[in-house]
């Protein structure tokens, strides 16, 4: 094809490119100005790049803590998730149990479902437990609703490895436990990848569950935190801006590192949200 | 069903060793998913004061749902989520579809293009509510650049006027998820043979011509799934509404969803904690959970159907 013909085509994903890039640059740049200036200097670089906003958003506003929360939160639901899920995926794929195909449906069933409907029974659930304005509380709703997926990924995973591997390490007398965490699990890495950046993904992003659960501002998590900001700093742009890119940091270093794995991910499964 | 008096011994441990492995995620995942959705349904058959259920009442929540006071939010609610499900199926599924082909005609740039793309995906859509909000703020950025460019005059207020508010989430929510039918379409296309492009070709069919009679109707897998998501997602909505707009869906409710309407009946809005209705809150969760499954089954058997084997 004339590379010509090829111009309207280039020109359409150039736009969106900017259309994309154009609000994320915005955002980094205001959050080394002053209000003023972002009102006076709407493109342009700062005049100088000083960490005031950030300073502020992390002291302040005390975003320290709701960071050190989120990830205490992301990090157990991550763990919790990849631990139970790959247990419960070893036996469902692997043994000839009877019932296999009941309890995994049971499983895949919850990918659908949609729990915020549920909030106010796990709201009384949660309270009756004590684990209201706990992390605790909120790791273990999360994994509960990561689980399904999780189970999914690991049980297809698993299922296509060769029967050799466990059959072979029973023989050499290992428990099964040994086989699945020693054996199993370390050949069905790309699964436990999967499992984590989208675990991590979704629970850092959530906003909805530590809006009904979390009422202590100690026990705040950063797009609760974000979502309070918006209007209590209505006026004080620069902090909202520094506090937005505060929050999205690790997810940036994160999908930079990890761009790959993302797009096949989604490319493959799809089911993200 | 396997019997069990003639298990092997390795069938009798598995058999143990298995509910062993499987109990601690059924435990989590029964607990905080399984039981409140089932008490949730089973709850909106009952009177509720406060938090506590109290009589059986049949049917009488989902008839509260409908008429005067709850009916005109009801529907108003509904009727924005229909939009949005259109809007999205059009400005997002649709753009993504043209932007996926065109990377695909392209041997260069997809990786890159698709990660821009995709990226705020991945961000909260929190981040992307406030974001936007800032944008499109009055005196903000947008307002300026439209002014600049003669395009509009004074103050913009497209998120203050209760005919642009609903349509600009669309698009903020749109910008979020673009890179989602642009994945899922790119790895739709490359699964399909580079043979029958050859053949279209050598027949003189044009590019715009193999897309809607070659690959379109090969990709219905992945339009299934992307139809699927987004009225899932659409039907969901809840947080940029809540980020842009407040709970009430400013203005005048003209943003409101099912889900913010349900929050409202639930946990009570902002500047009024406590007024809250749980009986119709639990009605109104059990007709989304029924407008969900059905809506997501009928649309998978729909696009099963439809699915072109060669």
């Amino acid at each position: 094809m004339p590379s010509l013909a090829r111009l309207p085509g280039w020109t359409v994903l150039v736009l969106w490119t900017a259309a994309v890039l154009l609000p994320l640059y915005i955002l980094v740049v205001s959050c080394f100005k002053t209000t003023a200036e972002i009102y006076d200097n709407r493109l342009g670089l700062p005049q100088s790049f000083v960490f005031d906003n950030f300073v502020k958003a992390w002291t302040r506003a005390d975003l320290g803590q709701n960071f050190i929360n989120s990830l205490i939160v992301t990090g157990g639901a991550v763990i919790l998730t990849i631990v139970v899920s790959a247990m419960a995926a070893y036996p469902l794929s692997r043994y000839r149990l009877g019932w296999n195909g009941i309890m995994l449906g049971l499983f895949l069933s919850g990918i659908m479902l949609p729990i915020r409907l549920a909030s106010v029974e796990l709201f009384t659930l949660m309270r009756n437990l004590g684990l209201l304005d706990s992390l605790t509380g909120l790791i273990l709703v999360y994994s509960a609703i990561r689980i399904p997926f999780a189970v999914f990924i690991f049980a297809n995973f698993m299922r296509v490895l060769p029967s050799e591997l466990d059959e072979a390490a029973r023989m050499d007398g290992a428990g099964e436990a040994r086989i699945l965490f020693q054996i199993i699990l370390p050949m069905v890495k790309p699964a436990v990848s999967i499992v984590a950046i989208f675990t991590a993904i979704a629970v850092w992003n959530d906003f909805f569950f530590p809006l009904i659960f979390i009422f202590d501002d100690r026990y705040k998590t950063v797009p609760l935190a974000i979502s309070v900001f918006v209007g209590q700093f209505r006026t004080d742009w620069g902090l909202v801006f520094a506090s937005l890119a505060i929050s999205m940091a690790p997810i940036l270093i994160m999908y930079c590192l990890l761009a790959r794995q993302i797009r096949e991910g989604v490319g493959a499964g799809g089911g993200m949200k | 069903m396997i019997n069990p008096r003639r298990m092997t011994s390795l069938q009798r441990t598995q058999q143990r060793m298995a509910v062993l492995f499987i109990l601690p995620a059924l435990a989590v995942y029964a607990l905080f998913v399984l039981y409140p959705l089932l008490m949730s349904l089973w709850g909106s058959f009952f009177t509720w004061r406060g938090l506590r259920m109290q009589e059986f009442a049949g049917l009488s929540n989902f008839a509260r749902l409908f008429v005067f006071p709850s009916g005109e939010r009801l529907y108003g609610a509904l009727w924005h989520n229909v939009a949005w499900f259109f809007g999205i199926m059009l400005f997002q599924n649709g753009l993504g579809l043209l932007f996926a082909w065109l990377l695909f005609l392209r041997d260069r740039g997809a990786a890159f293009f698709q990660s821009v793309f995709f990226f705020p995906a991945v961000l909260s859509p929190v981040i992307v509510g406030a974001l936007w909000r800032l944008l499109l703020a009055p005196g903000g950025i947008a307002e300026w650049a439209l002014n600049g460019l003669g395009l509009h005059q004074g103050s913009l207020t497209v998120l203050g006027n209760s005919h642009t508010a609903l349509a600009m989430l669309i698009a903020v929510d749109a910008w979020n998820w673009m890179g989602l039918p642009v994945l899922i379409y790119t790895a739709g296309l490359r699964q399909i043979s580079g043979q029958i492009f050859e053949a279209a070709r050598l027949d003189g069919a044009s590019n715009t011509r193999m897309l809607v009679s070659v690959a379109l109707p090969l990709l219905m897998p992945a339009v299934g799934t992307l139809t699927t998501l987004s009225f899932i997602n659409t039907f969901n909505q809840f947080d940029i509404v809540y980020v842009m707009q407040g709970v009430q869906g400013n203005p005048s409710y003209s943003t409101d969803t099912l889900v913010t309407y349900f929050y409202r009946l639930a946990f009570g809005a902002e500047g009024a904690v406590g007024i809250t209705d749980i009986g119709l809150a639990l009605a109104l969760g059990t007709m989304l959970f029924l407008i969900l499954s059905i809506g997501t089954l009928m649309m998978l058997r729909f696009f099963d159907r439809r699915t072109v084997q060669l």
